[in-house]
């Protein structure tokens, strides 16, 4: 189709370049411009230069919180893309039952995070909580789930799995819709197992699914906040504080904007990296396939 | 259903976006209630039993005069408020007036955001507000009267010990008057079953008693954060020894005050036998446990000592001169002897009026109401902040974070007050 006038294109893009400028690119801009002055929002701003990243990196706050967030991501894209891959194949099936079963599942996705959050408060609970109380009349042993810098970020990124899995099965269940069953009758008359059926039938069919799950699901466990502000406020001892909670504690209880600004940057270059790695990992395996078929 | 025209529709929209750009108020005009009266915003920080105690007592404002009114949004916990008011002070967008914890009154008197009360006393002096000069500005802060009058008091405070009477009548323990006490008594009440001898959250007003309590102070002579040197270092250890060698005391977990909130219901539930918060909560704390509170003063070291708490008044800068009576008119009949002893008695936090407090005496309560003389009588060893806009900082980014690890990790408490001083004079 060609445009009445070479400028109608641009003005029918021009709603979405403004929104887009207006709410990312100029905040970024911003963001990048305060990571080089020293900032409490009242007083004026002074300059000083790098030093915000200088004193990031020789605290270990830029270390440490980077290492937090990637772990929790680790465990949260891992156990959601496995778990919900495992829920989906076994509950795509007919019948009221499993139904029910999947919509129960897909639930918790729908709940918001800060009522999902104070319902494990409630379950974690030291002492009185229902986990802890099932434990110790199993005469197993028990600690404090959210009081315990061992084991607080586990239990956040368990959490955030029980969450967000029925998202990651939803989309697999969709996935599962694509894989013909003459496939996989075929595959049965040949002699092939359930399981040599799923490595050779199924999950070939599903791995554009997977790489959207993952990709979803990574985005969703970098953006973690309301869980971690309700459940532990980024404790106990830091343990907790992974980066959207490190930059809001930075500017709202430290009051320092700058450095804050400064973890935006690092925040932002790391997610186009990874993001960046991911495509060109994606592109490569599409490519890969194309070469061989 | 009459459908809109479109374009109505869009001026319509266009008008209410514009009404809500507008600089609402801050021009000089004052905003106005539906019955005509001056309206000034009050943001407030208080939950539970003292919310409805405020919102009561501003009601009855509304009613003893016909003026002006009090619109009050709460706004979450002291440091949630707190946040807000920062973002709202940069917009300038801020309300009339809200009230902060003493620690950071320095740091907005000195970034300039806070107006001067004085013009306001119609020439009567500060004197004439007739306050308890250890909860005001004058004597709560080092220099306090020296500078222009910019906070007021209202709900003020002392960390006082609340103890379960009944357990301590049954195991014929009475409350700790030394540190070696302390460490006793809170041994002896606890039990392999569950039940903690002492609780006490790990916040840094705590630990502020504990290093007064063992000579120290927070700041030295020449105005750099000494965090109590040696003083700092024993009441640090003395929570450790107590957590991780006596396995008496329970830290409860949690940020802020999430754990004092553990602290209370562990208390409540019997879980606990001892624990130290606010005098604030005493009413709470008596009204819904199932056995008799006892209220006690903490412990001495080497001396006794005590920080203040609470929350003072402050008025923002930037909003129209009328909402400022408004809200000041407000402040003052909160302070008068009548609305601060409601306040007082009805919550636990110390009248903060001299005339109040001697009509308290006079009629009696205190002699009924033993508990609530305990943080009263504590004011006698108040340590008054140092004048430091840092002091905020110190508080949130240095110590507070830290004395969490100290207690949870068992890290030597030297190392990690060490690590507070370095970043306490960070720039």
């Amino acid at each position: 189709m060609r445009p009445r006038s070479p400028l109608h294109p641009y003005l029918m893009l021009a709603p979405t370049a403004l929104v887009f400028g207006l709410f990312f690119l100029y905040p970024l801009a911003l963001a990048l411009h305060h990571s080089f002055y020293a900032w409490d929002l009242l007083t004026p701003p002074t300059y000083v230069g790098l030093r915000n990243y200088r004193s990031l990196i020789s605290s270990g706050e830029l270390a440490g919180t980077v290492g937090r967030t990637l772990s929790y991501s680790a465990v949260v894209v891992s156990l959601s893309v496995t778990l919900g891959l495992a829920l989906a194949v076994a509950l795509d099936r007919p019948g009221r039952l499993y139904a029910f079963v999947r919509a129960s599942v897909f639930s918790a996705y729908v709940v918001s995070w800060v009522a999902v959050a104070l319902l494990w408060m409630w379950i974690l609970d030291a002492d009185a909580g229902l986990l802890t109380v099932v434990l110790r009349k199993l005469h197993l042993p028990t600690r404090s789930w959210l009081g315990d810098p061992d084991v607080a970020l586990t239990t956040l990124a368990l959490v955030s799995v029980w969450k967000i899995t029925g998202y990651s099965m939803v989309i697999f269940l969709a996935g599962l819709q694509d894989v013909p069953r003459s496939l996989h009758e075929a595959a049965a008359l040949d002699g092939a197992g359930p399981w040599q059926r799923f490595f050779h039938v199924t999950w070939p069919t599903l791995r554009p699914s997977a790489a959207f799950v993952g990709t979803t699901s990574l985005i969703l466990s970098f953006q973690a906040f309301d869980v971690v502000r309700v459940m532990t406020q980024g404790g106990p001892v830091k343990a907790t504080t992974i980066f959207v909670y490190a930059i809001y504690e930075d500017v709202f209880v430290n009051l320092r904007v700058g450095r804050a600004s400064a973890l935006i940057v690092v925040f932002f270059a790391l997610l186009l990296g990874l993001t960046g790695l991911q495509l060109w990992a994606f592109r490569r395996a599409s490519g890969a396939r194309k070469g061989t078929a | 259903m009459k459908r809109l025209p479109r374009r109505d529709a869009l001026r319509a929209l266009a008008g209410s976006i514009g009404a809500a750009l507008a600089p609402s108020g801050s021009a000089g005009c004052a905003r106005r209630a539906p019955d005509g009266r001056v309206e000034a915003s009050l943001w407030f920080a208080y939950g539970g039993n003292n919310r409805k105690v405020l919102l009561a007592l501003v009601e009855q404002f509304h009613a003893a005069q016909d003026r002006f009114r009090i619109h009050a949004t709460y706004q979450g916990d002291y440091f949630e408020a707190l946040a807000k008011l920062r973002t709202s002070l940069a917009a300038h967008a801020g309300p009339t007036l809200t009230h902060v914890i003493g620690e950071v009154v320095p740091y907005l008197a000195e970034a300039g955001v806070l107006e001067p009360m004085e013009p306001f006393l119609d020439g009567a002096g500060r004197d004439s507000l007739d306050l308890v000069p250890a909860l005001a500005q004058d004597r709560g802060f080092v220099g306090g009267d020296a500078r222009p009058l910019v906070a007021l008091p209202f709900n003020r405070s002392t960390p006082i010990a609340y103890y379960n009477k009944t357990l301590f009548q049954d195991l014929g323990l009475t409350p700790p008057t030394t540190w070696d006490e302390l460490r006793l008594v809170a041994s002896r009440a606890t039990t392999r079953d569950g039940r903690w001898g002492f609780e006490c959250p790990i916040d840094w007003w705590f630990w502020l008693a504990l290093v007064g309590q063992a000579g120290g102070s927070l700041i030295g002579a020449d105005g750099a954060p000494t965090l109590g040197g040696e003083s700092g270092v024993r009441a640090l250890e003395l929570w450790q020894t107590m957590v991780h060698q006596d396995r008496s005391m329970k830290p409860p977990p949690g940020r802020d005050y999430n754990a004092w909130q553990v602290a209370n219901t562990d208390f409540l539930s019997g879980r606990a036998a001892m624990i130290w918060t606010s005098t604030a909560f005493l009413r709470y704390l008596e009204d819904n446990a199932p056995f008799p509170v006892g209220a006690a003063r903490l412990p001495r070291g080497v001396r006794a000592s005590v920080p203040t708490g609470g929350t003072l008044f402050v008025m923002p800068r930037g909003r129209p001169r009328l909402e400022q009576e408004a809200a000041f008119a407000f402040l003052r009949w909160m302070m008068a002897p009548a609305q601060a002893n409601a306040w007082a008695t009805r919550t636990g936090y110390i009248p903060v009026s001299r005339a109040g407090i001697a009509e308290l005496e006079a009629s009696g309560y205190y002699r009924d109401h033993p508990s609530d003389r305990i943080a009263l009588d504590q004011l006698a060893c108040a340590e008054p902040w140092p004048w430091s806009p840092d002091l905020f900082r110190i508080e949130r980014e240095a110590v507070q974070p830290r004395l969490e690890e100290a207690v949870l990790t068992g890290k030597a408490a030297r190392a990690v007050l060490d690590e507070a001083r370095r970043v306490a004079v960070e720039p």
